[in-house]
Order: structure tokens, then sequence, then C-alpha cells
């Protein structure tokens, strides 16, 4: 070969290794960056006034008459949204206005028989207050604008009478003034649609503000609060200020998304003006303030992770990584010393290391069930424990699955340990017991720990052998190894195709990985400082 | 009974020193042996420490070395020499049954060290490899401080505190490297340079207190001036231990050693005096390997 050419061959290879260093840069970046991104938000946000008053009532956290006037000052502003809603929906719903006009109506009674007046004449006001009665509840009835102002008129053509002044019937007026006006602003044929809508305006309000104030406080957190986050509150004022609705343009077509504005929903009707007056005041009825929410990595969750952090959960990862650990390394590293140092080449020892490759490939879900079968229905029963999952199960099915990445490392570490190490410390008349604890081990610890490093990271990942055998989406904090926990891995998992959570709260399911996956860099971080210390120490720095 | 008055092997190697029939022979026996060669021919009454007799090693089905015998004598340097592949190394590792790491290693006669054979079934090995050190070729100070290295035989002998102490500093004063070293005790074995580092390696050997020394071309990874260091230590050494040397340094074996063995392909083809050996050889073979003109 010439010798440009092979110069152009070394371009054309360096530049390919390049270019996959590159790609693995890019990916690594692509996948890290948005996970970061997001799960960071679970932490750093804007909190809303609503969430500052969760933490308080939840966690006891924060000062309390600080977040009290805020907390007034919101429901101040909030207040007339409030009363825009009402005297719609007052418009829109008669049932409590027919209610109140036959409240009138007995009450007026009432008032009659307590008056000393002639019969005549009492016979004649009942009649008169019963006709007033009927007139108003067939105008609240009634569909059409005609008919219904046809029936007011009725009502208030007895306005003039000198008798009902001074009595509960003269109400019966104002109600059919306020009547007027309602109805003079709404079109009542559409009063269905607006009904719907309404609610939708409604919910909208709740996910906003939360419960109204006076309003009996549900018994589920998740209900007792509005937005607590501003990218909520956003998400939530959308639906507010929007209608979304589905329309097909016929038989057989797909159906298109359209969006109006509720403002033009509304368009000449008294609720008209909540929405300008939402949209502009959403910054003093939430107060949006920046907040670093560090206490996510030690809070207990609530109500299925939509409050809280994921404290149990990082506490479970590491209880169940550490004892798989505790449980494989030893094992891993005897098994390995064996496989060298004393089985020398015959075909059980072939066996063996068939065995340990192969268990190496077995799919997760394999060993959780037969961590399932075996350490949870098996042989917890014999202990004494309940045969039901547990931590200390799901750390021996864990550590049955790194065992083989453990030995095929350790193996790797001792089998490359110097001849001449060995050869001297025997020739010094070391048995081979103390040559493989004094001189092999040590030397081939930092290979040892590479592997370490790797079924770290693969036991704390892994959600299919803690599925059965250790894993609950919700519970307590355990206080003994043979109590469930919750993983990170598992409740991310749980939380994705278990109910709407994930949609709800994104950022907590994106936290959780984060979390995870930021354990995982610090264990490795850990090892490798270790690692990188002892083979300094090996090499004589 | 062992009758070379060596109590501390014979007191480890008790059983098998009382099996063997005749364990000293007197060079004058030597000599009527016919077979065993033995330089020391003025000396009638210096017992050999280590005797092969019709010793063979086989790595497999191939020979490593074939019918040697050989007495080596004590408090005395004794270079083996010869090509390479001749079996040199083969037969110092055997002396301390090193060879035994090696799979399929088989041997045939026996070898006698202070009257015991090594080859003998019931041998304590951690008993014969701490009454005959070695050093290597390549310096392999283990990754451990340098007290630890020269710590580590005593240690396995159970020797703690003030006394090991006392011993380091003994052995690495005999080893000649106490004075670079007396500071640096506690820092890595592997930061010191290659010749310090073999003769670190002479120190870590010397602490097990063997009667014998085997030295596996030690100088052949070092510069001249490592060298030189490590050849005066040897020479000083001689007055305590017994040394058998392999080296490929034909000068060195000259200057150092009291009698040379040339090997060569396995077998054990003259063992005479140095100067001997050296001067006016009685095998062709050997005057061609000494001036060079072997091919």
């Amino acid at each position: 070969m010439n010798i440009p050419l092979r110069q152009w061959l070394d371009r054309l290879f360096t530049s390919l290794a390049m270019l996959s260093v590159l790609l693995i840069v890019a990916a690594m970046i692509g996948i890290l960056l948005p996970m970061v991104w997001r799960g960071g938000s679970a932490v750093v946000f804007r909190g809303t006034v609503e969430f500052r008053r969760m933490q308080l009532e939840q966690f006891n956290r924060g000062d309390s008459a600080a977040v009290r006037a805020e907390a007034e000052d919101a429901a101040r502003i909030r207040q007339h949204a409030y009363e825009i809603l009402d005297r719609f929906a007052a418009g829109l719903d008669t049932s409590e206005l027919e209610t109140k006009v036959k409240q009138l109506h007995r009450e007026f009674g009432v008032q009659l028989a307590n008056r000393e007046i002639p019969q005549k004449q009492l016979s004649e006001l009942r009649s008169v207050s019963k006709e007033l009665r009927d007139e108003l509840l067939k105008a609240f009835e009634a569909e059409d604008k005609t008919q219904v102002l046809e029936h007011l008129d009725a009502v208030m053509s007895h306005s003039g009478d000198e008798r009902l002044k001074g009595t509960v019937a003269a109400e019966f007026f104002d109600l059919a003034r306020q009547y007027r006006d309602t109805v003079a602003n709404v079109d009542l044929r559409r009063r269905s649609e607006y009904a719907d809508s309404l609610k939708q305006v409604k919910d909208a309000m709740r996910s906003l503000f939360g419960p109204r104030p006076g309003e009996r406080l549900p018994a589920l957190p998740i209900e007792q609060y509005g937005s607590t986050r501003w990218d909520q509150a956003k998400q939530n004022l959308d639906k507010l200020l929007w209608a979304e609705s589905w329309t097909g343009s016929g038989e057989g077509q797909t159906l298109t998304k359209s969006r109006i504005p509720r403002e033009e929903q509304f368009a000449g009707t008294a609720l008209a003006g909540l929405f300008p007056y939402v949209r502009d005041n959403i910054q003093g009825m939430l107060r949006p303030k920046w907040t670093f929410y560090w206490q996510y990595f030690t809070d207990d969750s609530m109500s299925g992770h939509y409050f809280g952090g994921v404290g149990p959960e990082i506490l479970g990862t590491l209880l169940i990584t550490m004892f798989a650990i505790a449980f494989s390394l030893p094992v891993g590293v005897v098994t390995a010393a064996y496989l060298v140092e004393c089985a020398g080449d015959g075909w059980l020892t072939r066996i063996l290391r068939m065995c340990v490759n192969t268990l190496a490939g077995v799919p997760s879900i394999v060993f959780g069930l037969f961590g399932l079968a075996f350490f949870v229905i098996y042989l917890q029963p014999k202990l004494g424990l309940p045969g039901s999952s547990s931590i200390i199960a799901g750390s021996l099915t864990l550590g049955l699955l790194v065992l083989p990445v453990i030995i095929r490392a350790s193996e790797e570490a001792i089998r490359t340990v110097p001849q001449a190490y060995k050869e001297a410390s025997l020739a010094l008349g070391a048995s081979r017991f103390r040559c493989f604890m004094s001189v092999t081990l040590p030397v081939a610890t930092p290979g040892i720990l590479t592997g370490l490093i790797l079924s770290m990271s693969r036991a704390a990942g892994e959600t299919a052998p803690i599925l059965f055998t250790a894993a609950v989406a919700m519970g307590p904090i355990p206080t003994s190894l043979s109590q469930p926990t919750r993983t990170l891995s598992y409740s991310s998992y749980d939380m994705a195709v278990g109910d709407k959570m994930a949609m709800l709260a994104p950022h907590n399911q994106f936290g959780m990985v984060m979390t995870l996956v930021a354990i995982v860099l610090l264990l490795n971080i850990a090892a490798i400082v270790v690692r990188g210390r002892m083979s300094k120490k090996l090499r004589g720095q | 009974m062992a009758k070379d008055g060596s109590q501390g092997m014979s007191a480890l190697l008790e059983p098998i020193a009382l099996a063997n029939r005749s364990t000293i022979t007197l060079a004058e026996d030597i000599r009527a042996d016919n077979e065993t060669l033995s330089p020391v021919r003025h000396n009638d009454v210096m017992p050999a420490i280590i005797r092969a007799e019709k010793f063979c090693l086989y790595y497999g089905v191939k020979a490593g070395v074939k019918d040697i015998n050989m007495d080596i004598f004590p408090q005395s340097v004794t270079a083996i020499i010869g090509p390479s592949g001749c079996g040199k190394s083969t037969f110092l590792r055997s002396i301390n049954r090193m060879n035994d790491l090696i799979p399929n290693v088989r041997s045939e006669g026996t070898l006698y060290v202070n009257g015991v054979n090594v080859y003998d079934g019931r041998i304590n090995l951690v008993n014969l490899r701490q009454q005959v050190g070695m050093v290597f070729q390549k310096p392999n100070p283990f990754p451990k401080s340098i007290y630890d290295n020269v710590a580590y035989g005593p240690r396995l002998q159970g020797i703690r505190g003030g006394r090991l102490d006392d011993m380091v500093e003994t052995c690495l004063k005999d080893a000649a490297i106490w004075e670079e070293v007396k500071d640096l005790l506690g820092k890595s074995a592997l930061a010191l340079s290659g010749g310090q580092q073999q003769r670190l390696c002479i120190a870590r050997a010397l602490a097990t207190r063997p009667k014998v020394l085997l030295m596996d071309e030690p100088c052949s990874a070092l510069d001249p001036i490592a060298t030189s260091k490590i050849e005066e230590l040897i020479v000083g050494l001689k007055n305590a231990y017994t040394i058998v040397i392999v080296t490929h340094n034909m000068q060195q074996a000259a200057r150092i050693s009291d009698c040379t063995a040339f090997f060569c392909m396995g077998e054990l083809i003259e063992y005479d005096a140095t100067n001997i050996i050296f001067t006016k050889p009685s095998r062709k073979q050997t005057e061609d390997y000494v001036t060079g003109r072997f091919s």
C-alpha cells in the first residue's frame, strides 16, 4: 500500500471514530438534557400561593401568617370572578329561583295568617300571591324570550298593589326585575349548551383556584388545592379561556379539533366579563414565585404522587440496591476466586462457566417470577415471615440478577492479576489462601469494583425483579426488612401505567426518573472515585 | 536423622528427614557416586546444601531438565549459565518447587535441600519456600508500601510489632537499600527505581531468613549501575546465604560466582569452579559457549 492511501485510510478511520464518539455524546445529551430539564422542574419551578398553602397545611412549612395574608389577598381578587360566575349561573340555572319563589309564597301565607285582616281580603291576597308565584314559575320555565317577558309583565302589573307593600310578597317584584335583566342578556334557547360549557368553566376555575371559599373541604388533599405550579396554572387557564370541541364534517369523516375562545362562546352574556378578568388578574390570583423545592428529595408523596416528593422512593431504592450488593458481592467474588484459582479447567468448570453466562442473559422478569415463587411464597413462610413482598426478598432477587455480572467482572479482575505477584507471594512461603487474600484480592479490587458499579446501576434501575417481590406503589415507609417498599423505578412505572397521575403531574414522573438517574450516577461516581484511589495506590502514586 | 546440623530445617521437616536414609553426602561420597558432578574436590568435608540426583522435570511430555546430578555448596555463589531454553530457570525453580504452578508438571529423581527430598509428597511447601528464597527476573515488589513488602514474609510466620520493625530494618540494610528508603518506608514500593525495586525484592526474600537464595536473572532488567550494586550485594550476602544465580551475562558469572554450571538442552554439561569453567573447561560445548562461538 502506498503512503498517501494509508494516510487517507488513517484519516478515514480517525474521522469515523470521532463521528461515533460524537454520536454517543449527542445521544447522551439528547436523552439526558431534556430529562434533567423536565425533571428539574419538579424541584425548581414557579410555585403559586396554592403551593405555599399546601406546604403550610400538609407539611407545616413556611411562614404561617405571611401565607395566610397572601391567600387572603388572592381570594379578594378571585372573589370578583366568582361573583360574575354566580350572576350568570343564576340566570341559567332557575331551579334555585323556583324554590325561592315557592318559599316566598309560603312565607307570605304565614305572614298573612298572623295579621288581623278580614277573611275575604285574606283569600284575595292569597290568590294574588298564588298567581304571582305561578306567573314567575312559568317565566322561569319558558324558553322563548317574549313569553318570558309576557309572564314577567303579568307579575309586574301587580307591583302597584298597595296591599302588598311592605310584605314578603314585594320580593316577587325584585325577582321579576332581576330575571328580566338576566333574560335581556342571555339567549335562553342556548341554555343547555351554556350549561355544559359552564360546567367546564366551573371545573377549570376549580382546578385553578381550588374549592371556593366557604365550600366544604374535600377529603382528598389532591382536591383541596388549586394549581400549585405556574405551568399547571397556565394549562388550566387555557382550559378556562378556550373551549375545545371535536367536530365532524360528515359521516365517516375524521373529527377535527376546534378551539374557540370562551369569551366568544359566551358573548353577550354576563359571563363574558369573567374571561378577560381572570386573564388579566391571574398573576394576582395565584401569585407565582420561583420556588426551590429541595424537600422534593425527602418529602413523602401524597395522593399518589400528586403532591410531595420522592423521599421514601429514594430510601427504598438505596436499601434494595445496597442489600442486593451486600448479598451478591461476597458470593460473586468467592465464586470468581474459585473459578480462577481452584477450579482448573475440567468439564464441570466449563458447565459452571456456561451457567454463569446463561444466567447473565436471563430476562429480568424471569428473575422476578422466580423471586416471587421461591423467596416470597416458599422461603418467607418457612422463616416465619409473611408470604408477601418484602425488601429482603427483592434484594435477594436483585442480588441473583446481578450475580453473573459480578462473577464475570471479578473473574476477569482476578485472572489479570500479574502472575509475578502471585509467584512472589508463594515464593515467600504464603499458602494459596494467604496469597489470594493478601496479594491477589487487593490487586484485583479495582476490577471487581468495575463489576460492582455495573451491577449497582442495574440493581437500582431494575423494575421487573422487584415487581412481585419488593415494590409497592403506595404505602408506609418500611420499618423492617420484611416489609415492602416504594422504589423509584417501580413508582415511575406505576405512575406511567397505573393511573392518570403521570398526565396530571408530569413533573413528578420526570423528577422521579431524574432522581433515579442521579442516584445511579452518584453511586457510579463514588465507586469510580474509590476505584481511582485504589489503583493510584496500587500504581504507587 | 539429619547429620548436617541445620536444626531449623530438620525441625520443620522432621517427618521427611526421618524418612530419608542418607540425607547428607560428603563430598568424598559424591565423587565416589561418579555421576554427580562436584566442583569442590579440595574440601572433602563440606556438605552439599542442595543435591540433585537423576533429577528430571517434564512439562507434559517435554523434558524441561533431564538427568541432573549436581551438588551445590553452602556459603557460596553458584552460577548457572547456558543458552536460552536450556533449562536453567526450570532447574532453579525446581529447587523451591515454583514449577508446581504450571499445570501438567511431573518430576523424576530426587532433589535434596538440606538433606530433605523436596519432591517427597509429604513436604510442606510453605516451610520449603521460607527456607529457599527466590528473586525473580523482573523486579516484582507487591503494590504495597516498602515496609509491607519486606514485612510480608515475617508476617506470614506470625512475627509482629517491634521485632518486625527490627527485622525489616535489618533486611533492608542487608540488601544495601536501607539508606535510600529509610524515610520512605510508608511509600509504595512501585515508586522506586528498577534497581531499588530489585534490591527491595532481595530484602523481602531475606526477611524469611532463608538458607538458600535463588536468583533468576536478577539483573537482566536493570541498567549497568543497578547491576553492579546488585552484584556487590550478592557477593556480600555470600557469607550468610547459599546463592544460586541464573544468568545470561557470563562476565557477571565470572565476577561473582564461586562455581559455575553450564546447562544445554536441559542437561548439565559441565559443573566446576568458576575459574576452571572460564579458563580451561573440559568439554568442547562449554568452551564454545563461554568463548562466544556457540551457535
